[in-house]
């Protein structure tokens, strides 16, 4: 957790990562917020904003008595909604940059063509 | 969010003498320095005592020693546990008093608490000096004609007016520490200065009123009239005046460092 | 939810010195907040008014809705650990754990000795004797065992390490999780704690300057960095808490800003940085960093 942004965003989007990642998979029971207060050394009702943040955008659900669990097709959500931002979080701030070095939009597209991926073989 | 949380009030009357004697038994927590430490100290003045009459009795004989005795009476060897206690009060006060309130504990509860302690302490001391007192009379000065557990003015042949004497002195050295102890706590350095700067002008300017009145005759005269236990009895006026003036102090004081 | 503590026009004046002066705020039930402030600010001289240790000059005070003063139903319910606390004279360290449970009606003896175990206490030790960590973590026990629904800690950490302090923290939130209840925690360790707090009371000079929700406060500043004119152009018009500069290089902090404000100062070639709690406060109560750390 990073000073300086809301915390309960911060948790919350991580719990997201954790989804994409597969580390959560639709229909498994996620850690209780006191769980998620105590490992991320927060305020549990931190921890519990965060999670409702989630929890009302559709993508953890409730069980009485039971927990939170991962709704079913929240991964899906997740790509749809991270895609829709992709270009505003990554690639303007792609573009600022390489205009600030001088570096044309095609020269940007033939270097992301020919980058692979840190740790990927293609 | 207008309404506050009301916590169930349980101001019953067993209730609050429990945190009345919750006070007390913290005040007697760390019980060697209070109940034992004192017999101790007094036990080696006691020792040191018997090794000079023995010295005096091998040297000089009977006679010497009975003369000794007498002079004993005067050198207040166990007088130091009343001030003892009055150090113990004044510690109760200043020490005590910030813990107890961190602890949540009222001004109130705590000094009544302190004064149980102070009533207890005393029946025990006095209870204690005075079983030493009868059995140094009974065993003729420990077979020594040795005089520690008997002071001069205050001694008497009866067992219960020794006792109530010896309280009545207990008490009124608590009280009195007690109250110096929450000048203290009220205002400092300071506020010792200025009590005892007064407690010597009035002690002085009573003197001198007596003098000047040529009034010394009339105060001998009242110490013979009124009697051991009748000017321990008088005690309790002071006492009870410090007792009172230490509550009220205590009751605006703030512990501050 | 409803206040446990409630305060109006609230002041303390030790002769021409205005230790607090007009606060008025309230504390929520089963909250933490922390009390932030610099050394003088009158963080100590408001816990001892709201635990009745001092009286107030003027204004009102509500603690479970009545006054504190001389009032044991309302007392018997708070635990005040302070940062500079007396011990009965020939205590031994023992002797606090003894005494304790027979104020505190919730005590959980169990996790005293847990805790006496992980902060390493000498409990055959006397107070007097004590390291002034070791003197400290005795309060922070106190304060965690004594489950007292409104636990005031006082800058309860001095002279503990790293590792000490993090124990205080983690067993705080473990056992704040468990048994919620009441904690105000003041300090000037702000960016270790802040992650603690769900609420923030900033006082300076003896006023509340900042009663604000953690979370909203995190929110509420960011810094602009670029070229001066560049930066001044965005800035135009705002609330500045902070202005900085070098050469042709300026910094400012100005309010929070939303998507579209961010993705503008981007497109303007303006790095957005994020203000911790503590720089906002910093900023808030007009010192510099280096002045903030040391008014311990």
């Amino acid at each position: 957790m990073e000073e300086g942004r809301p915390i309960f965003v911060q948790l919350a989007e991580q719990i997201e990562n954790d989804i994409l990642s597969g580390a959560l998979p639709e229909e498994t029971q996620v850690p209780s917020t006191n769980e998620f207060a105590a490992f991320h050394r927060i305020n549990p009702a931190t921890a519990g904003k965060g999670v409702n943040l989630l929890v009302d955008a559709g993508i953890l659900y409730k069980k009485r008595g039971i927990g939170m669990f991962v709704a079913t097709g929240s991964r899906d959500r997740i790509v749809r909604q991270r895609r829709e931002r992709f270009e505003i979080d990554y690639v303007q701030p792609l573009l600022v940059e390489a205009t600030k070095l001088g570096l044309t939009h095609d020269e940007v597209a033939a270097l992301i063509r020919t980058t692979t991926m840190e740790g990927s073989t293609s | 969010m207008t309404t506050t949380i009301q916590l169930p009030t349980r101001s019953s009357g067993g209730d609050e003498l429990q945190r009345i004697v919750n006070v007390a038994k913290l005040h007697i927590t760390a019980r060697f320095a209070l109940l034992v430490l004192p017999w101790l100290i007094l036990a080696i003045i006691f020792v040191a005592n018997l090794a000079i009459w023995m010295l005096i009795r091998t040297a000089a004989g009977d006679e010497a020693m009975s003369e000794a005795g007498e002079g004993m009476q005067f050198s207040g060897a166990s007088s130091f546990i009343f001030v003892y206690m009055m150090v113990v009060a004044v510690q109760a006060v200043n020490a005590t008093f910030p813990f107890a309130l961190g602890f949540g504990v009222t001004r109130r509860d705590f000094y009544l608490g302190s004064s149980l302690v102070f009533v207890g302490l005393s029946a025990y001391f006095a209870a204690g000096l005075t079983f030493l007192n009868w059995v140094e009379r009974s065993t003729n000065g420990w077979g020594l004609g040795g005089r520690m557990f008997d002071v001069v003015y205050f001694s008497t042949e009866n067992l219960l007016t020794q006792f109530l004497q010896f309280f009545l002195v207990f008490l009124f050295f608590f009280f009195v520490g007690a109250a110096t102890g929450s000048v203290y706590v009220r205002w400092k350095s300071f506020g010792m200065i200025v009590f005892f700067a007064a407690l010597g002008f009035a002690l002085i300017g009573a003197a001198a009123v007596i003098t000047l009145t040529e009034s010394w005759g009339a105060v001998g005269e009242w110490f013979v009239s009124n009697g051991p236990l009748g000017v321990a009895l008088w005690l309790l006026v002071p006492t009870v005046l410090s007792a009172l003036a230490g509550f009220q102090l205590l009751r605006r004081a703030t512990p501050r460092n | 939810m409803s206040p446990v503590v409630q305060v109006s026009g609230l002041s303390k004046h030790f002769g021409s010195v205005r230790a607090v002066e007009d606060a008025s705020f309230s504390l929520e039930q089963n909250k933490i907040t922390g009390l932030l402030g610099r050394n003088g600010a009158g963080k100590s001289t408001l816990m001892n008014l709201l635990t009745g240790q001092e009286f107030a000059t003027r204004g009102d005070i509500k603690v479970f809705g009545a006054s504190p003063v001389e009032n044991a139903s309302v007392l018997r319910n708070i635990c005040f650990i302070k940062e500079s606390q007396r011990y009965p004279e020939d205590f031994y360290v023992k002797h606090v754990f003894k005494s304790a449970p027979w104020f505190f009606e919730n005590w959980d003896a169990e996790f005293a000795e847990q805790l006496i175990d992980e902060f390493r206490l000498p409990t055959a030790r006397r107070i007097k004797k004590l390291s002034r960590g070791q003197l400290s973590a005795v309060g922070i026990i106190v304060g965690l065992a004594s489950r007292a629904p409104l636990t005031f800690f006082d800058e309860p950490y001095l002279g503990l390490d790293a590792v000490a302090r993090q124990l205080f923290y983690d067993r705080l939130l473990e056992d704040y999780s468990e048994h919620p209840r009441t904690v105000v925690l003041s300090t000037h360790l702000i960016d270790e704690v802040s992650m603690l707090l769900e609420h923030v009371l900033l006082i300076d000079d003896g006023r509340i300057v900042i009663d604000e929700d953690a979370e909203t406060l995190r929110n509420t500043a960011t810094t602009v960095v670029g070229t001066r004119s560049a930066v001044e152009a965005f800035v135009a018009g705002r609330e500045i808490l902070h202005r900085d500069g070098i050469g042709g290089l300026a910094s400012v902090t100005i309010g929070g800003l939303d998507d579209s404000e961010r993705a503008a100062a981007s497109a303007a070639g303006l790095e957005l940085t994020p203000v911790s709690l503590q720089q906002l406060i910093i900023r808030k109560t007009g010192t510099t960093t280096r002045e903030f750390e040391q008014s311990a």
